[in-house]
Protein backbone atom coordinates (compact mmCIF):
# COMPACT_ATOMS: atom_id res chain seq x y z
CA UNK A 1 0.00 0.00 0.00
CA UNK A 2 1.06 3.56 -0.53
CA UNK A 3 0.29 4.52 3.04
CA UNK A 4 3.14 4.78 5.48
CA UNK A 5 3.37 5.14 9.21
CA UNK A 6 5.43 7.73 11.06
CA UNK A 7 6.32 7.86 14.75
CA UNK A 8 4.20 5.53 16.88
CA UNK A 9 3.08 2.69 14.66
CA UNK A 10 -0.51 2.38 13.52
CA UNK A 11 -0.67 -1.00 15.19
CA UNK A 12 0.36 0.44 18.56
CA UNK A 13 -2.28 3.18 18.30
CA UNK A 14 -4.96 0.72 17.21
CA UNK A 15 -4.18 -1.54 20.16
CA UNK A 16 -4.39 1.42 22.55
CA UNK A 17 -7.82 2.32 21.17
CA UNK A 18 -8.94 -1.29 21.36
CA UNK A 19 -7.79 -1.33 24.99
CA UNK A 20 -10.02 1.63 25.77
CA UNK A 21 -7.80 4.68 25.10
CA UNK A 22 -10.20 6.39 22.71
CA UNK A 23 -8.06 9.50 22.72
CA UNK A 24 -5.39 7.61 20.78
CA UNK A 25 -7.82 7.48 17.86
CA UNK A 26 -7.31 11.21 17.38
CA UNK A 27 -3.70 10.49 16.42
CA UNK A 28 -4.87 8.06 13.74
CA UNK A 29 -7.40 10.57 12.44
CA UNK A 30 -4.76 13.29 12.24
CA UNK A 31 -2.36 10.91 10.53
CA UNK A 32 -4.74 9.90 7.75
CA UNK A 33 -6.93 13.00 7.42
CA UNK A 34 -5.19 14.72 4.51
CA UNK A 35 -4.20 11.57 2.65
CA UNK A 36 -7.66 10.06 2.65
CA UNK A 37 -9.20 13.48 2.16
CA UNK A 38 -7.35 13.82 -1.12
CA UNK A 39 -8.87 10.64 -2.48
CA UNK A 40 -12.38 11.62 -1.32
CA UNK A 41 -12.02 15.10 -2.78
CA UNK A 42 -10.89 13.84 -6.18
CA UNK A 43 -13.49 11.07 -6.19
CA UNK A 44 -16.44 13.28 -5.24
CA UNK A 45 -15.26 16.59 -6.70
CA UNK A 46 -16.68 18.56 -3.80
CA UNK A 47 -14.93 19.50 -0.56
CA UNK A 48 -18.08 19.57 1.54
CA UNK A 49 -19.10 16.07 0.45
CA UNK A 50 -15.52 14.83 0.81
CA UNK A 51 -15.25 16.02 4.42
CA UNK A 52 -18.63 14.52 5.26
CA UNK A 53 -17.64 11.15 3.80
CA UNK A 54 -14.25 11.29 5.47
CA UNK A 55 -15.80 11.96 8.88
CA UNK A 56 -18.25 9.13 8.32
CA UNK A 57 -15.44 6.75 7.34
CA UNK A 58 -13.43 7.58 10.46
CA UNK A 59 -16.44 7.06 12.72
CA UNK A 60 -17.39 3.79 11.01
CA UNK A 61 -13.81 2.57 11.27
CA UNK A 62 -13.82 3.34 14.99
CA UNK A 63 -17.07 1.45 15.50
CA UNK A 64 -15.69 -1.57 13.62
CA UNK A 65 -12.18 -1.46 15.01
CA UNK A 66 -12.67 -4.80 16.72
CA UNK A 67 -12.95 -6.27 13.21
CA UNK A 68 -9.59 -4.88 12.13
CA UNK A 69 -7.79 -8.22 12.17
CA UNK A 70 -4.39 -6.88 11.25
CA UNK A 71 -3.63 -3.58 13.05
CA UNK A 72 -0.39 -3.36 11.07
CA UNK A 73 -2.52 -2.82 7.98
CA UNK A 74 -4.91 -0.33 9.58
CA UNK A 75 -4.26 2.17 6.76
CA UNK A 76 -5.30 -0.27 4.05
CA UNK A 77 -8.34 -1.35 6.06
CA UNK A 78 -9.40 2.26 6.64
CA UNK A 79 -8.87 2.98 2.96
CA UNK A 80 -11.29 0.22 2.05
CA UNK A 81 -13.98 1.78 4.24
CA UNK A 82 -13.43 5.16 2.61
CA UNK A 83 -13.62 3.72 -0.91
CA UNK A 84 -16.99 2.17 -0.07
CA UNK A 85 -18.32 5.35 1.53
CA UNK A 86 -17.28 7.34 -1.56
CA UNK A 87 -19.19 4.91 -3.76
CA UNK A 88 -22.31 5.31 -1.64
CA UNK A 89 -21.99 9.09 -1.49
CA UNK A 90 -21.39 9.30 -5.24
CA UNK A 91 -24.56 7.35 -5.95
CA UNK A 92 -26.52 9.50 -3.48
CA UNK A 93 -25.21 12.72 -5.02
CA UNK A 94 -26.34 11.56 -8.44
CA UNK A 95 -29.87 11.15 -7.11
CA UNK A 96 -29.91 14.36 -5.12
CA UNK A 97 -32.23 17.02 -6.47
CA UNK A 98 -30.40 20.25 -7.19
CA UNK A 99 -31.73 23.75 -7.45
CA UNK A 100 -29.63 26.44 -9.02
CA UNK A 101 -30.24 30.09 -8.49
CA UNK A 102 -28.78 32.71 -10.70
CA UNK A 103 -27.96 36.28 -9.71
CA UNK A 104 -27.44 38.11 -13.03
CA UNK A 105 -26.44 41.35 -11.31
CA UNK A 106 -23.79 39.61 -9.30
CA UNK A 107 -22.48 37.76 -12.34
CA UNK A 108 -22.09 40.98 -14.29
CA UNK A 109 -19.83 42.41 -11.64
CA UNK A 110 -17.90 39.20 -10.97
CA UNK A 111 -14.24 39.41 -11.93
CA UNK A 112 -13.33 37.48 -15.05
CA UNK A 113 -10.89 34.63 -14.70
CA UNK A 114 -7.38 35.82 -15.40
CA UNK A 115 -4.89 34.04 -17.63
CA UNK A 116 -3.73 31.88 -14.77
CA UNK A 117 -2.58 28.69 -16.47
CA UNK A 118 -2.38 26.79 -13.22
CA UNK A 119 -6.02 27.51 -12.42
CA UNK A 120 -7.05 26.66 -15.97
CA UNK A 121 -5.19 23.36 -15.77
CA UNK A 122 -6.72 22.60 -12.38
CA UNK A 123 -10.21 23.34 -13.72
CA UNK A 124 -9.56 21.21 -16.79
CA UNK A 125 -8.33 18.23 -14.76
CA UNK A 126 -11.28 18.42 -12.37
CA UNK A 127 -13.67 18.79 -15.29
CA UNK A 128 -12.24 15.75 -17.04
CA UNK A 129 -12.07 13.66 -13.87
CA UNK A 130 -15.69 14.41 -13.03
CA UNK A 131 -16.77 13.12 -16.44
CA UNK A 132 -15.20 9.72 -16.03
CA UNK A 133 -17.57 6.91 -15.02
CA UNK A 134 -17.21 6.39 -11.23
CA UNK A 135 -15.60 2.96 -11.63
CA UNK A 136 -12.99 4.34 -14.03
CA UNK A 137 -12.34 7.39 -11.85
CA UNK A 138 -11.92 5.15 -8.81
CA UNK A 139 -9.50 2.83 -10.61
CA UNK A 140 -7.49 5.71 -12.09
CA UNK A 141 -7.11 7.48 -8.74
CA UNK A 142 -6.13 4.32 -6.88
CA UNK A 143 -3.58 3.34 -9.52
CA UNK A 144 -2.04 6.62 -10.65
CA UNK A 145 -2.61 8.96 -7.71
CA UNK A 146 -2.55 6.68 -4.68
CA UNK A 147 0.03 4.48 -6.37
CA UNK A 148 -1.47 1.15 -5.37
CA UNK A 149 -0.66 -2.23 -6.88
CA UNK A 150 -3.47 -3.96 -8.77
CA UNK A 151 -3.61 -6.71 -6.15
CA UNK A 152 -4.21 -4.11 -3.40
CA UNK A 153 -6.80 -2.37 -5.57
CA UNK A 154 -8.59 -5.69 -6.05
CA UNK A 155 -8.72 -6.22 -2.28
CA UNK A 156 -10.09 -2.71 -1.75
CA UNK A 157 -12.67 -2.66 -4.48
CA UNK A 158 -13.70 -6.29 -4.77
CA UNK A 159 -13.11 -6.15 -8.53
CA UNK A 160 -10.80 -8.50 -10.39
CA UNK A 161 -7.33 -7.45 -11.48
CA UNK A 162 -8.21 -7.78 -15.18
CA UNK A 163 -11.30 -5.61 -14.77
CA UNK A 164 -9.29 -3.00 -12.90
CA UNK A 165 -6.61 -2.93 -15.59
CA UNK A 166 -9.32 -2.39 -18.18
CA UNK A 167 -10.89 0.44 -16.16
CA UNK A 168 -7.54 2.18 -15.77
CA UNK A 169 -6.84 1.81 -19.48
CA UNK A 170 -10.25 3.25 -20.39
CA UNK A 171 -9.81 6.09 -17.94
CA UNK A 172 -6.46 7.03 -19.46
CA UNK A 173 -7.92 6.96 -22.97
CA UNK A 174 -10.95 9.01 -21.99
CA UNK A 175 -8.86 11.56 -20.14
CA UNK A 176 -6.59 11.97 -23.11
CA UNK A 177 -9.53 12.51 -25.46
CA UNK A 178 -11.16 15.03 -23.11
CA UNK A 179 -7.96 16.98 -22.63
CA UNK A 180 -7.40 17.17 -26.38
CA UNK A 181 -10.96 18.46 -26.81
CA UNK A 182 -10.46 21.02 -24.06
CA UNK A 183 -7.21 22.26 -25.58
CA UNK A 184 -8.90 22.79 -28.95
CA UNK A 185 -11.50 25.16 -27.42
CA UNK B 1 -0.15 21.60 -28.16
CA UNK B 2 0.63 17.90 -28.55
CA UNK B 3 1.77 15.64 -25.75
CA UNK B 4 2.33 11.89 -25.95
CA UNK B 5 -0.38 10.05 -24.05
CA UNK B 6 1.81 8.93 -21.18
CA UNK B 7 3.16 12.43 -20.60
CA UNK B 8 -0.34 13.89 -20.45
CA UNK B 9 -1.53 11.21 -18.03
CA UNK B 10 1.59 11.58 -15.92
CA UNK B 11 1.00 15.34 -15.78
CA UNK B 12 -2.57 14.79 -14.58
CA UNK B 13 -1.45 12.26 -11.99
CA UNK B 14 1.29 14.61 -10.73
CA UNK B 15 -1.28 17.37 -10.41
CA UNK B 16 -3.69 15.15 -8.48
CA UNK B 17 -0.92 13.85 -6.19
CA UNK B 18 -0.36 17.32 -4.74
CA UNK B 19 -1.11 17.40 -1.00
CA UNK B 20 -4.64 18.30 -0.04
CA UNK B 21 -5.29 19.96 3.30
CA UNK B 22 -8.49 19.02 5.06
CA UNK B 23 -9.76 21.28 7.84
CA UNK B 24 -8.14 19.97 11.08
CA UNK B 25 -11.43 20.79 12.83
CA UNK B 26 -12.59 17.48 11.33
CA UNK B 27 -10.56 15.68 14.04
CA UNK B 28 -12.65 17.34 16.73
CA UNK B 29 -15.90 16.52 14.93
CA UNK B 30 -14.89 12.86 14.64
CA UNK B 31 -13.92 12.70 18.32
CA UNK B 32 -17.14 14.40 19.40
CA UNK B 33 -19.16 11.91 17.36
CA UNK B 34 -17.21 9.02 18.82
CA UNK B 35 -17.73 10.38 22.31
CA UNK B 36 -21.47 10.40 21.69
CA UNK B 37 -21.45 6.71 20.70
CA UNK B 38 -22.45 4.05 23.21
CA UNK B 39 -19.29 2.95 25.03
CA UNK B 40 -17.70 0.12 23.11
CA UNK B 41 -15.01 -0.67 25.63
CA UNK B 42 -16.51 0.53 28.84
CA UNK B 43 -16.85 3.94 30.40
CA UNK B 44 -13.13 4.54 30.29
CA UNK B 45 -13.36 4.97 26.46
CA UNK B 46 -15.69 7.89 26.88
CA UNK B 47 -13.51 9.26 29.60
CA UNK B 48 -10.43 9.08 27.40
CA UNK B 49 -12.17 10.82 24.48
CA UNK B 50 -13.50 13.50 26.76
CA UNK B 51 -10.03 13.95 28.24
CA UNK B 52 -8.68 14.35 24.69
CA UNK B 53 -11.23 17.05 23.92
CA UNK B 54 -10.52 18.89 27.15
CA UNK B 55 -6.77 18.26 27.29
CA UNK B 56 -4.91 21.56 27.88
CA UNK B 57 -2.64 22.42 24.98
CA UNK B 58 0.11 24.99 24.71
CA UNK B 59 0.43 26.93 21.46
CA UNK B 60 2.93 29.49 20.30
CA UNK B 61 1.27 31.85 17.85
CA UNK B 62 2.70 34.52 15.63
CA UNK B 63 0.34 37.48 14.99
CA UNK B 64 -0.58 35.91 11.63
CA UNK B 65 -1.07 32.55 13.31
CA UNK B 66 -3.36 34.20 15.84
CA UNK B 67 -5.57 35.48 13.06
CA UNK B 68 -5.69 32.02 11.48
CA UNK B 69 -6.59 30.46 14.83
CA UNK B 70 -9.39 32.98 15.31
CA UNK B 71 -10.74 32.16 11.84
CA UNK B 72 -10.56 28.43 12.59
CA UNK B 73 -12.43 28.93 15.83
CA UNK B 74 -15.17 30.81 14.07
CA UNK B 75 -15.41 27.96 11.58
CA UNK B 76 -15.72 25.40 14.35
CA UNK B 77 -18.47 27.40 16.02
CA UNK B 78 -20.42 27.69 12.81
CA UNK B 79 -19.94 24.03 11.97
CA UNK B 80 -20.92 23.05 15.46
CA UNK B 81 -24.17 24.95 15.15
CA UNK B 82 -24.80 23.43 11.76
CA UNK B 83 -23.99 19.98 13.08
CA UNK B 84 -26.43 20.36 15.92
CA UNK B 85 -29.08 21.38 13.43
CA UNK B 86 -28.41 18.53 11.06
CA UNK B 87 -28.15 15.91 13.79
CA UNK B 88 -31.92 15.68 13.83
CA UNK B 89 -32.76 12.81 11.48
CA UNK B 90 -34.79 13.98 8.51
CA UNK B 91 -38.42 12.89 8.65
CA UNK B 92 -39.47 9.84 6.67
CA UNK B 93 -40.31 10.52 3.01
CA UNK B 94 -38.11 13.61 2.98
CA UNK B 95 -35.89 14.36 0.01
CA UNK B 96 -32.72 16.36 0.13
CA UNK B 97 -32.54 19.58 -1.88
CA UNK B 98 -29.41 21.57 -2.49
CA UNK B 99 -29.95 25.28 -2.94
CA UNK B 100 -27.20 27.14 -4.75
CA UNK B 101 -26.81 30.89 -5.02
CA UNK B 102 -24.31 32.71 -7.21
CA UNK B 103 -23.28 35.79 -5.27
CA UNK B 104 -19.54 36.50 -5.44
CA UNK B 105 -19.73 39.79 -3.55
CA UNK B 106 -21.84 38.57 -0.65
CA UNK B 107 -20.24 38.14 2.75
CA UNK B 108 -23.04 36.05 4.23
CA UNK B 109 -26.15 34.38 2.87
CA UNK B 110 -29.00 32.62 4.62
CA UNK B 111 -31.70 30.42 3.17
CA UNK B 112 -35.06 31.29 4.69
CA UNK B 113 -38.47 29.79 4.10
CA UNK B 114 -41.47 27.97 5.47
CA UNK B 115 -39.23 25.01 6.31
CA UNK B 116 -37.22 26.99 8.90
CA UNK B 117 -39.84 29.50 10.04
CA UNK B 118 -38.05 32.21 8.04
CA UNK B 119 -35.36 32.26 10.68
CA UNK B 120 -32.17 33.62 9.11
CA UNK B 121 -30.00 31.98 11.74
CA UNK B 122 -31.14 28.43 11.10
CA UNK B 123 -29.89 27.73 7.59
CA UNK B 124 -26.74 29.71 6.86
CA UNK B 125 -25.43 28.95 3.39
CA UNK B 126 -21.84 27.85 2.96
CA UNK B 127 -19.46 29.41 0.49
CA UNK B 128 -18.19 26.84 -1.98
CA UNK B 129 -14.62 26.56 -3.10
CA UNK B 130 -15.19 28.79 -6.11
CA UNK B 131 -16.14 31.59 -3.66
CA UNK B 132 -18.93 32.73 -5.96
CA UNK B 133 -21.26 29.91 -5.00
CA UNK B 134 -23.20 29.58 -1.77
CA UNK B 135 -24.89 26.29 -0.95
CA UNK B 136 -27.26 24.85 1.60
CA UNK B 137 -28.76 21.38 1.81
CA UNK B 138 -32.23 20.98 3.29
CA UNK B 139 -34.35 17.84 3.69
CA UNK B 140 -37.96 18.53 2.71
CA UNK B 141 -41.06 16.41 3.02
CA UNK B 142 -43.70 16.60 0.28
CA UNK B 143 -45.48 19.95 0.33
CA UNK B 144 -45.42 23.51 -0.96
CA UNK B 145 -42.81 25.89 0.41
CA UNK B 146 -42.16 29.60 0.05
CA UNK B 147 -38.49 30.53 0.28
CA UNK B 148 -35.99 33.28 -0.41
CA UNK B 149 -32.36 34.20 0.14
CA UNK B 150 -31.22 36.81 2.61
CA UNK B 151 -27.95 38.31 1.43
CA UNK B 152 -25.72 40.17 3.89
CA UNK B 153 -28.54 40.30 6.37
CA UNK B 154 -30.64 42.84 4.48
CA UNK B 155 -31.11 42.03 0.80
CA UNK B 156 -33.93 39.64 -0.05
CA UNK B 157 -33.71 37.65 -3.26
CA UNK B 158 -36.25 35.39 -4.88
CA UNK B 159 -35.29 32.54 -7.16
CA UNK B 160 -35.66 33.82 -10.75
CA UNK B 161 -35.90 30.28 -12.07
CA UNK B 162 -38.80 29.33 -9.79
CA UNK B 163 -42.40 30.52 -9.66
CA UNK B 164 -42.77 33.81 -7.81
CA UNK B 165 -44.89 33.73 -4.67
CA UNK B 166 -47.77 36.14 -4.26
CA UNK B 167 -46.67 37.52 -0.95
CA UNK B 168 -48.67 40.64 -0.26
CA UNK B 169 -48.33 40.08 3.47
CA UNK B 170 -44.65 40.83 3.68
CA UNK B 171 -43.85 42.77 0.53
CA UNK B 172 -40.59 40.90 -0.02
CA UNK B 173 -39.77 38.72 -3.01
CA UNK B 174 -39.97 34.98 -2.52
CA UNK B 175 -40.32 31.84 -4.59
CA UNK B 176 -42.33 28.65 -4.43
CA UNK B 177 -41.02 25.12 -4.38
CA UNK B 178 -43.40 22.19 -4.60
CA UNK B 179 -42.06 18.84 -3.45
CA UNK B 180 -44.05 15.93 -4.75
CA UNK B 181 -44.50 12.61 -3.03
CA UNK B 182 -42.84 10.49 -5.70
CA UNK B 183 -40.74 13.18 -7.40
CA UNK B 184 -40.89 16.94 -7.90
Amino acid sequence: MGIHSVGTSDAALVRRVQAGDTGAYADLVGRYRDRLGRYALHMLGNREDAEEVLQDAFVRAYRSLARCDDPERFGAWLYGILVNRCRTAGARAARRARRFVHDPAALETAPLAGPDERTEWDDMVRWALARLPPESREAFLLKHVEDLEYEDMARLTGAGVSALKMRVKRAREQLQVMLKEAERV
Amino acid sequence: MFEPMDDAIERIARHLRRPVHIDPALDGRVMREITALPARAGARSLGAAWRWVRRPRQFTLTPLGGLAAAAALATVVVLSRMDSGSSVPPPAESRVFQFVLVAPRATQVSLVGDFNDWDATRTPMRRARSEALWTAVVPLTPGRYHYAFLVDGSRWMADPTAPVARDEDYGTPSSVLTVGGGGS
